[in-house]
């Protein structure tokens, strides 16, 4: 046994060398000037871990990087607490109640997937723009009160689907209704789904290039993936200016997957409890 | 709610008594593409039109990303919240002038806030304009005929410094000496026994740069006509010739560096081969000072003299100059054009092209600005890092000879075409006579279509709201059209159902709201013609035909995406699979270890490209350094690169046919994060008791895999199989940032057809109908796997 788990460790080890080497590539990349970067190889070190490129980025009135970071976190909190909220909600009766329709309305739901986005991109925007929405952070952060999208109700449906419908008729002998149920007995069992979902969004979100990118005109709105590109321009790319507020972003989103995958036990202990 | 309300009025308050405020001015909107440096410039420059006119308030919007630039102009137009003045290039105006979507400049021009026109360059003022109306007042030209000159080379090499005068043949010609461009070329490339060189005499700054102006030189055209060609590439002859001869110059003479040998460099990476003095010339635009600049400092380490003089001209004395520039436009739905000239004339006038010339970013468009000594033109005053370079007057020289590419609003569709073929000749892949004319018949076809669509009926609007309502209609009888075993329902399976349509009610609200019209709106749209600026045109099923019968993309990028579909997908899952059920252990460090698989996964895209690049370059790439290795000799990887590679050196990944394809499954791989995370969420849902009855009863582990972990974790893995595939099908940043699609289109994903159909060539209907093809397809897709889902073990059934 004790074998066996060094070499999981072994295995696991190697492999996030492999995984990890872009991400060494970018820190790299991140420290050097732009002399190194042209004259060293890519994952070779810096001469020094000098903080320049940080506090150019971290002080560029034009890219002001804490006001993007604010407006990022802003919305993908927002957005978030949406999708984490309504996506259970709506997958509860695909998964446990009978009522007419139900198989065609997940037909229906599975299909919102399948069209290509950039077809309904214009008329989405027109509709957003006829109700003064555009140049807000409205139509970034209310769709996901609507369910938060087929994949992560599709994804809460499953994550319901196999927990043992026992429990719930348990909780009917007792007299719970069905919001009790859902809320009594589904949620709590769901941990590690809520913690998948919440993850994955928050992540999408923070990604999320083309909602900011259209939606929000004023520079002082845009959010981090946008707002850096400023460093990518035609003329002149500033890949050492980029790498360094690129791991920047990532500090946060490696804050969110830490916290968010101790629910993933959480669970297992809970659900062992039965 | 009484607080509410009065925090409410309070608000109103407020935004009357600011908008009561503000409305004496009037503000301008202002979108640029420019990026970080000379974004500083532009808003020195709005600075100063804010203190000229107190009146106009102006709302600078930059978006550095040029091809998202246009996408967000094309989309905010159609909601007629487009920017008052945009920056534009001779290459994209047309297809917003052609619509109406620009305003004519020349009556604002000729007017009591005008300017003279005569003033700015003739060439560029030409190719901004359509029918002989200016539609942008041009802020610079670029003229790509520049060629920097290392002179310590040149010493060295005992050649005179060009003066430009020189020429250039088919051949060297040895008699000329430094008048021969060839013969130069020849003599400042250095090779080491071996033959490699390691010194190259040229390189422009992309390959087909180079390929361009001697075709441009050598008397070559586009097109018949560059405003309404009918004809693409007139002198096809020429055209193999002269991109023949560029790639027997690359790959066979090795006087110019190959891509393979290029993307051995990092970055934009010709100007840095100079810098380190691998080349002694390149060509290029006259953007490249300031970059020169930061590297090549007077009295500093690695500095040398450097010039920039002319390209020759062929040997019979033509010369033409591939050419570029910008400018500003006014969209024509602006409510305030006065303001907005005001505006566009500032930024295209004496002030604006001043910061930008002192900040040695762009050309001046006005010609006695270019050539006023100390500003553009080094001058007496001029401090010595700016004194370089000092034969910059040769950006005024090359402007008489600036050739513009076609303008019309259809010939990056057109080129495209030919450009991927150009690629297969630069890369010692195909030879110019068998690639290209593929390419320009391919685009002639292209043409005739073009040329041969008629104007339809215009669309009617109230027809197509009853179609719509008439659709949605539909849906909601599928939707409740009573199933098979349809029955009275009891007391309490109808409370059941109501408390069910409670929990839906968000979904079903927003599915309303803001789903189902744009859906419904898009399947319209796929039989129409439609450009996002002007009025949809009926055109009936032919968006659909012209798919499957005259589109070669169509099939192409389908089989791709197929290709890419089948080995990624199944690959991707079973290492999600795998990683996940080794991250499941109870071993020191979990938590860490799952966050170093997944955050590769979410790195920001264009830094990950970029990386990427790095991974899969030919010279010195980690990937080939591995198969090239010892180890990779004894796993017969360094046998299986050699025979992909098509030039004998080491394989370029990312611009080989074969193997582009392939370097994006690669990729995927680090992308499972996601289906990993998701399927450990899984495995973690799997009550412990079920592993200790398995124990009970004697279960090894394989046993304990197949017979608990599997079925339990089925309904997850049914989940990542579905939305993989369905993600997979509609795969194409990685493509749109790494190869474009290229080499050959072997990269051109089905999603990236359709975008450039819906925001590049303006086809919205057509890509309307490319998406809806996709949708059946992806539909029958996902049928199938769930007919296989009576294999996935649910717990809870809801039958």
């Amino acid at each position: 046994m004790k074998a066996n788990k060094l070499a999981v460790l072994f295995v696991l080890t190697a492999g996030a060398l492999v995984f990890m080497l872009p991400l060494w590539i970018m820190l790299v990349m991140s420290f050097k000037t732009p002399n190194e970067l042209a004259t060293t190889a890519a994952w070779a070190p810096p001469g020094a871990w000098r903080l320049d490129n940080y506090r150019e980025v971290l002080s560029n009135p034009n890219a002001p990087f804490v006001r993007f970071f604010i407006n990022t976190l802003f919305i993908s909190t927002v957005a978030t607490t949406g999708v984490v909220l309504t996506s259970a909600l709506v997958a509860y009766p695909f998964a446990r109640l009978r009522f007419p329709g139900r198989d065609r309305l997940f037909i229906l739901l599975i299909s919102t997937m399948l069209l290509p986005g950039i077809v309904t991109l214009i008329p989405t925007y027109v509709l957003f723009a006829k109700i003064q929405w555009v140049n807000t952070f409205y139509p970034l952060i209310v769709p996901a009160f609507f369910g938060g999208g087929a994949f992560n109700i599709f994804l809460m449906r499953q994550s319901f689907m196999s927990i043992p419908r026992e429990l719930d008729e348990a909780a009917i002998l007792d007299g719970a209704s069905n919001a009790m149920i859902f809320w009594r007995v589904l949620l709590p069992l769901s941990g590690p789904a809520i913690a998948t979902v919440g993850i994955l969004c928050f992540i999408y979100t923070w990604r999320d290039f083309m909602g900011p990118l259209l939606f929000l005109n004023n520079p002082d709105m845009q959010t981090l993936e946008v707002g850096l590109r400023t460093y990518q321009s035609l003329q002149s790319e500033q890949w050492h200016l980029l790498m360094a507020g690129s791991v920047l972003t990532l500090i946060p989103l490696f804050t969110v997957f830490l916290i968010g995958q101790r629910y993933f036990v959480k669970a297992m202990v809970m659900s062992g409890l039965k | 709610m009484k607080r509410n309300l009065m925090s409410r009025l309070t608000l109103l308050l407020i935004a009357f008594v600011l908008s009561a405020i503000t409305s004496a001015k009037v503000t301008i909107r202002l979108s640029v593409w420019d990026g970080d440096v000379a974004l500083r410039v532009i808003r020195d420059i709005v600075k100063e039109f804010e203190k000229e006119h107190p009146d106009i308030r102006v709302l600078l919007e930059p978006n550095s990303d040029y091809a998202a630039y246009h996408q967000k102009l094309l989309t905010m137009y159609a909601a007629s919240v487009a920017p008052d003045v945009v920056m534009m290039d001779p290459l994209y105006f047309q297809a917003l002038a052609k619509r109406k979507a620009l305003l004519p400049l020349n009556e604002f021009a000729s007017g009591p806030d005008g300017v003279d026109l005569e003033t700015y360059y003739e060439p560029l003022r030409t190719a901004m304009s359509l029918n002989g109306e200016l539609y942008v007042l041009p802020r610079d030209i670029a003229t790509m005929g520049l060629v920097y000159y290392n002179k310590r080379l040149f010493k060295e090499a005992g050649i005179p410094e060009p003066d430009g005068s020189w020429t250039w043949d088919f051949k060297v010609r040895p008699e000329l000496r430094e008048k021969d461009f060839l013969w130069v070329m020849q003599q400042l490339t250095k090779k080491d026994r071996s033959g490699k060189t390691v010194q190259w005499g040229y390189s422009s700054d992309w390959p087909e740069l180079f390929a361009r102006s001697l075709y441009y030189s050598y008397g070559g055209n586009f097109a018949d006509n560059d405003e309404r060609p009918t004809k693409v590439i007139p002198e096809q002859d020429k055209l193999i010739k002269t991109y023949g001869f560029a790639g027997q110059l690359m790959n066979k003479e090795r006087w110019i560096p190959t891509s393979s040998e290029l993307t051995g460099q990092l970055m934009s990476t010709t100007q840095m081969l100079f810098v380190n003095q691998k080349i002694a010339m390149f060509q290029s635009g006259i953007w490249q000072v300031p970059n020169m600049r930061k590297y090549l400092i007077p009295d500093k380490e690695g500095f040398f003299e450097w010039d920039i003089t002319l390209f020759p001209a062929y040997k019979d004395g033509t010369r033409k100059y591939p050419s570029g520039g910008s400018g500003y436009g006014i969209i024509s739905h602006t409510k305030h054009p006065r303001e907005a000239w005001l505006l566009t004339k500032f930024l295209s006038g004496p002030v604006g092209m001043k910061a930008m010339a002192e900040a040695g970013i762009a050309q001046p468009a006005i010609r006695d600005l270019a050539i006023q000594p100390g500003l553009w033109v080094p001058g007496p005053n001029t401090p010595k890092v700016q004194l370089y370079p000092y034969n910059r007057i040769v950006t005024d020289t090359a402007v008489p000879f600036a050739k513009f590419e076609p303008s019309a609003d259809f010939w990056p569709e057109l080129w495209s075409r030919v450009a991927s073929k150009a690629e297969l000749v630069f890369t010692n892949q195909a030879s110019a006579k068998e690639a290209l004319p593929v390419g320009i018949t391919e685009a002639q076809n292209r043409l005739n279509d073009i040329l041969s669509e008629r104007d339809r009926p215009q669309f009617n609007w109230t027809l197509g709201l009853l179609v719509g309502v008439g659709i949605f209609g539909a849906l909601l009888a599928y939707l409740y059209w009573p199933t098979k075993d349809a029955r009275k329902l009891t007391a309490r399976e109808k409370k059941e159902a109501r408390s069910a349509y409670f929990f839906l009610a968000p979904w079903i609200f927003g599915m309303i709201v803001l789903t189902v019209g744009p859906i419904i709106l898009s399947l319209l749209m796929s039989f129409m013609n439609w450009d996002i600026i002007q009025p949809a045109q009926v055109r009936g099923l032919e968006n659909y035909t012209e798919a499957f019968t005259r589109d070669p993309i169509f099939w192409k990028s389908l089989r791709v995406t197929f290709i890419y579909t089948i080995v990624s997908v199944p690959l991707g899952l079973i290492f999600a699979l795998l990683l996940a059920l080794l991250l499941n252990q109870r071993v020191a460090g979990v938590p860490l270890f799952r966050a170093c698989y997944y955050i590769p996964s979410v790195a920001s895209l264009v830094a990950s490209s970029l990386i990427w690049r790095r991974v899969f370059q030919a010279e010195g790439g980690l990937l080939n350094s591995f198969m090239y290795s010892r180890v990779g000799e004894l796993l017969g990887l360094k046998q299986l690169a050699e025979s992909l590679s098509t030039n004998g050196e080491p394989l370029n990944w990312l611009g080989n046919e074969a193997t582009a394809l392939p370097a994006m499954i690669i990729m995927s791989i680090w992308g499972v994060g996601g289906a990993m995370v998701i399927l450990l969420a899984g495995l973690q849902s799997i009550p412990g008791h079920y592993y200790e009855a398995a124990v009970l009863d004697g279960a090894n582990n394989w046993k304990k895999f197949k017979n608990v972990t599997i079925p339990l974790l089925s309904p997850t893995l049914f989940f990542c199989l579905i939305t993989g595939v369905i993600g997979s099908f509609q795969v194409f940043t990685q493509s749109l940032v790494m190869t474009g699609g290229g080499p050959n289109d072997s990269t051109r994903f089905y999603m990236l057809h359709l975008f450039s159909n819906a925001f590049q060539s303006l086809r919205m209907g057509y890509a309307s109908a490319l998406a809806w093809i996709l949708f059946v397809i992806v539909l029958i897709f996902t049928a199938l796997q769930f007919r296989l889902s009576k294999y996935v073990y649910y717990e809870a059934e809801a039958k």
